[in-house]
């Protein structure tokens, strides 16, 4: 087949697979469905069940993680939508994020250094818990791989929206902020996006503190790195 | 009631809105990281960017209007932006056979004891702060009597 044909049909694929996934998300709302699970699955198991060379696949998706930059741009607009709900809770959450952000570090380090996994993987794994455009911007720091740290920030966000309610339920966590803060700052999006169903309030709040560590993360990372 | 034709450019009205409000995001998007690259910034350019717009919002000097349809589509398709890197991780396909399970205990583990840690925290600061607030406000109006 011809390079640029199958290069467009990987973009088609790709969009395809994504907005198919939103739209039947929207319809059965199964965890199985979501997108973050689905879309990734259905692509990611094409090309490896087609053997598509990585070359032909990025010729017209390469512009797709281009739009990281203007989307981490995007994300003033809610600060700035939700400015009354941070003013209420300052101290709550800044110093939830810090925990957040300390946290989601602290347990990457503890890995690092008591596991035998190679180097690469293992830095990949530290900027985990922050939203991708946040995340691929920090990686380097720490010397992590963009594209292993996308998957890993992935998974993290799965396993975020999996476990939350049990563990809520356990350790007895009813307050809205906390459900919130905790949801964005250890599963980012997908965190986020669980905080929605459970409760307005929670959504929000998950939202801001999402944006706030992956802000924190990428300013925080060259003197994070110093301890790695 | 709209006509057909109405509603159709009404469809066609926002799309283009959207399109330009992108297309902006992604002009300033650019400048932003070319600005950081230049003076060799060592916060990258499109964080910048955020507290740049941040602050044109504030000010009142940019309206909410101009960029609101723009960025909620790139919010809320933020994960079609990565599937592509996602992809590029059939490279390290023989790190991931021989370390995938290991890889997922620990993040389970992490993943477990930053929510854990992060609520427990949150939900001692938010019980403080409230009171805090509840104190001030019936001090006020103690004082206005």
């Amino acid at each position: 087949m011809n390079d640029s044909l199958l290069g467009a049909l990987c973009l088609l694929l790709t969009l395809a697979g994504y907005y198919l996934s939103k739209r039947l998300y929207l319809r059965q709302q199964r965890v199985w469905f979501a997108p973050i699970i689905m879309a990734p699955t259905i692509i990611l198991l094409t090309v490896v069940i087609f053997q598509i060379p990585l070359v032909d696949y990025f010729q017209f998706t390469h512009w797709l993680p281009a739009l990281l930059a203007p989307a981490t741009i995007a994300f003033a607009v809610p600060i700035y939508r939700e400015r009354l709900l941070i003013k209420r809770y300052p101290l709550t959450i800044s110093l939830g994020v810090m925990a957040g952000l300390c946290l989601g570090v602290g347990s990457s380090w503890l890995i690092l250094h008591f596991t035998n996994m190679p180097s690469a993987l293992s830095r990949s794994l530290i900027v985990r818990s922050v939203s991708t455009p946040f995340a691929i911007e920090a990686t380097s720091a720490f010397g992590g791989i963009p594209e292993l740290t996308a998957m890993l920030v992935l998974v993290t966000g799965i396993m975020g929206m999996l476990i939350c309610e049990p563990l809520f339920k356990a350790a007895k966590i009813q307050s809205s902020l906390a459900r919130g803060i905790s949801l964005g700052a250890s599963a980012h999006g997908a965190g986020a996006a669980k905080a929605n169903q459970i409760g307005r309030e929670e959504g929000v709040i998950a939202s801001l503190t999402m944006i706030f560590t992956g802000i924190a993360m990428v300013i925080t990372a060259p003197l994070f790195a110093l301890l790695f | 009631m709209l006509s057909p034709l109405n509603t159709h450019s009404a469809f066609l009205k926002g799309k283009i809105t959207l399109i330009v409000q992108v297309s902006g995001l992604c002009l300033f998007a650019w400048l932003c990281q070319w600005a950081a690259h230049s003076v060799h910034s060592v916060i990258p350019g499109s964080v910048i960017g955020l507290g740049v717009l941040l602050i044109l919002l504030s000010c009142q000097w940019l309206p909410e209007k101009v960029v609101n349809q723009g960025s909620a589509w790139l919010i809320g398709d933020l994960l079609l932006f990565f599937i592509p890197p996602v992809v590029a991780v059939t490279k390290y396909k023989s790190i991931l056979e021989n370390y995938g399970a290991e890889l997922i205990m620990c993040m389970l583990l992490a993943s477990t004891s930053v929510l854990l840690g992060t609520a427990v925290i949150v939900d001692k600061l938010f019980k403080f702060e409230r009171k805090q607030r509840l104190n001030n406000i019936s001090s006020q109006r103690s004082h206005l009597k």
